[in-house]
């Protein structure tokens, strides 16, 4: 691509006057989204931004780092319940309950990090499983946490709840505004890390975790930093997550979101920050939108149900959302390995010479 | 430092525009052509079986349409798959309300899930008719948007317990129980049954949902030597139990809720064991000679042939009717403060269910259940008809 004739060029974060511009008019649209967007959409952008710092933070574990883990939604629940239990009994600010409960999930994180200096592939996939699963039980057995019931969650909160500074935060597109710049600090900070000696270190271990140490990364340090990185971001993903959809139990964080999770990452772009964001955003959509209004369309609706009443089960267009998630999901895997970051820079290649 | 400065403007004025964002409006849930209702279930995912309650509803709705609708307008019934998931359950919901414009909702499986949409309902004035399934919070304080059918657990646990003593006259009893809302309600009942009749459970064994080995918890109920057992667990757990407890050879009586009144399904699971329990059920059995039954069953041939004329299936009906006979009796001048009048105003209105009332004060529209035995064949045998709680607690206030 470019010439880059010194290290601070690589590190910066708008490369050109290009990225500087269309950075800017991105920014512009995000903020003025909920003017052209339907509101009950904006619950679905809100959903998608939560995703968003969940995949950038999975991506730092396993794209750059090179460990598996199939327990984020573990650290996602740790999350979500700290940030409403700390805000509900300790009266705290948001802020305050969200970065405590993210260093809380980070804390887990490093304890999970340990057995992973050990564990490789499969079998640390088994060990990040089984904490998943630890979570989500031991989570819905104390009645602390709300038991199999489930929690409400407290309104967001600004300010102190329940003295006169309280600053209540209500509606979706107010959360999308603090959402939304959360996620765009969280996911400068996440590309920032990565360009420093500690995102260096990370892509060491995953090349090549014996070349790594014999070079001076200590394996123990960033091997389990990592993890508490990652699942620092889980948990501040979960925090969010739990004002986004105001109820849940333990039974919203179980194992299919964890590979949920992990299929955001892989489909967006192993090691890639723009793949994530990509990522979050397409299966979240998939998953959420994909075919809910596909009945109505023209023609195209009948004959789906047709299809479907004919050799599929009696569910309906329900069939076709699964199906059509996981071709998309097959399709991505198998024609670009990279992800959605590959093709992103496909487009950029063909276009940088056009119309040659 | 000038973009720093520049930035917290544009910030500023960002969360100025936000302050004074107007609050989005529902669109209104009917027409002069139509009536618009809705009703979220799981159509995939692990709670898939359970999607047959959204569909049972349609049954009902293609009966009303084809019979020219209610004072004119048709009903259009939306059906969203939710995955069991209450962030989705919140997304799908959202959508129906302010794009197609809902006038009610109706059953939707999952307890977190409809707790996730509760308020939304109540904040856009959108009726909510018979969640399928029973929790407090619904209904303890009244929700003015919220009308439930689905008997309380702890009601039914009571009603059963009675039957047990009064007509099996079982003395050795024992509580096998879920270790949750659910299970733990229906423990409560049961045990201000024993209370009132001044007897004590031998035994109250509580189980981890998702618990896979039920060895020790079985032998612990041969040895307190019970001759019935009463299970609060979900369908899988009460297979295991069963199975377990037939290769250690204990065979006590079984009673269960309603949550495993359907006999094909169960049978199916515990491999024919299924053969002689007891069950409460909050609905007359599919195969019953009712008049609205009957029914209904030649309707199912014509509309759903594929569908298993099942209890979650009919369910769906049940669920349904009372939102139907509310909406014929507001009349040609619908809102939905005609229609919540109507609602409130139901006084014994019977279905395929139990005896439906409703005030402005008592949403917790029924205490009955009746009471069915699984025969050969996965048929139904009833064995005591519609009965009602006197110990239930919410009606003694």
């Amino acid at each position: 691509m470019d010439m880059k004739r010194d290290y601070y060029e690589d590190i910066e974060l708008f490369q050109s006057n290009t990225v500087f511009f269309w950075t800017v008019v991105l920014m512009a649209c995000l903020f003025t989204l909920p003017l052209y967007v339907e509101s009950y959409n904006i619950y679905l952008v809100n959903i998608i931004l939560v995703h968003v710092i969940m995949a950038v933070g999975l991506n730092i574990l396993v794209g750059y780092t090179g460990q598996i883990s199939l327990g984020h939604a573990g650290f996602f629940a740790i999350g979500a319940y700290g940030t409403a239990l700390i805000s509900m009994h300790l009266h705290m600010p948001f802020v305050v309950s969200l970065i405590a409960s993210g260093l809380i999930a980070a804390f887990f994180g490093f304890i999970l990090g340990l057995p992973a200096l050990r564990l490789e592939g499969p079998y640390l996939a088994i060990a990040t499983l089984g904490f998943g699963l630890t979570i989500m039980h031991v989570i819905g057995r104390w009645e602390v946490f709300g038991g199999r019931m489930g929690i409400t969650v407290p309104p967001l909160d600004m300010g102190v709840p329940g003295t006169p500074l309280s600053f209540v935060i209500e509606g979706d597109v107010k959360i999308y505004y603090l959402i939304l710049v959360i996620t765009i600090l969280m996911v400068i900070c996440a590309r920032n890390l990565m360009k420093t000696r500690l995102g260096r270190a990370f892509v060491a271990i995953r090349d090549d975790d014996v070349a790594a140490e014999v070079m001076g990364v200590n394996l123990t340090v960033y091997k389990t930093l990592s993890f508490a990185v990652s699942a620092f971001y889980a948990g501040i993903a979960g925090g969010l997550y739990g004002y986004v959809v105001s109820f849940f139990d333990p039974f919203t964080f179980n194992l299919i979101l964890s590979i949920i999770f992990l299929v955001m990452v892989v489909v967006g772009g192993l090691g890639s920050i723009l793949g994530s964001v990509l990522g979050a955003s397409l299966i979240t959509y998939l998953q959420f939108d994909l075919l809910k209004n596909v009945e109505e369309l023209p023609y195209l609706g009948d004959l789906l149900v047709l299809v479907s009443r004919k050799w599929l089960t009696v569910i309906g267009l329900a069939n076709f959302s699964s199906i059509a998630l996981g071709v998309i999901m097959i399709c991505i895997v198998i024609f670009e390995p990279l992800g959605m970051f590959g093709i992103w820079i496909r487009i950029k290649k063909y276009w940088k010479t056009w119309p040659f | 430092m000038r973009r720093t400065v520049l930035g917290m403007f544009v910030f500023a004025v960002a969360c100025a525009i936000l302050a004074s964002w107007p609050a989005h409006a529902a669109r209104p849930g009917f027409d002069a052509k139509e009536i618009r209702i809705a009703q979220w279930g799981p159509q995939t995912g692990p709670a898939a079986p359970w999607g047959a309650v959204a569909r049972g509803s349609a049954l009902l709705f293609n009966m009303v349409n084809d019979s020219g609708g209610i004072h004119g307008r048709k009903i259009k019934y939306f059906i969203r798959d939710d995955q069991y998931n209450p962030a989705q359950t919140k997304a799908v919901v959202k959508e129906l309300v302010e794009r197609e414009g809902i006038f009610a909702f109706v059953g939707g499986v999952g307890a977190a899930c409809g707790m996730a949409v509760k308020d939304y309902l109540a904040q856009n004035k959108v009726i909510w008719v018979s969640p399928s399934t029973a929790i407090d919070e619904y209904v303890f304080p009244v929700n003015p948007y919220l009308f439930a059918v689905y008997p309380l657990y702890d009601d039914e646990a009571s009603i059963l317990t009675k039957y047990i003593v009064e007509k099996l006259g079982a003395k050795k009893i024992a509580f096998f129980y879920q270790n949750d809302a659910y299970g733990k309600s229906g423990l409560d009942g049961c045990k201000t049954r024993m209370d009132a009749l001044k007897m004590k459970l031998v035994e109250e064994i509580p189980v981890e949902p998702g618990e896979k080995d039920l060895s020790s918890q079985m032998l612990r109920l041969k040895n307190s030597g019970a001759e019935v057992v009463i299970m609060w667990v979900n369908p899988t757990t009460a297979a295991i139990a069963l199975k377990t407890s037939q290769t250690i050879g204990f065979k006590p009586q079984w009673v269960s809720s309603n949550t495993l009144s359907d006999y094909p399904l169960m049978n199916k699971i515990t491999g024919g064991l299924w053969e002689g329990v007891i069950t409460g059920a909050f609905g007359v059995p599919p195969t019953a000679d009712h008049p609205l039954m009957n029914k209904y069953r030649e309707a199912a041939k014509k509309y759903a042939p594929e569908e298993r004329f099942g209890t979650f299936y009919l369910a769906g009906v049940l669920f349904a009717e009372p939102l139907v006979e509310a909406l014929k009796r507001t009349g040609p001048n619908l809102s939905t403060d005609a229609c919540l009048k109507q609602l409130n105003s139901i006084r014994n209105f019977q279905g395929i269910g139990p005896v439906i009332n409703w005030s402005p004060t008592v949403h917790q529209g029924t205490d009955s259940i009746q009471i069915q035995k699984c025969g050969p064949d996965s048929s139904y045998i009833l064995l005591q008809d519609w009965t009602s709680n006197d110990l239930a607690r919410w009606k003694k206030k």
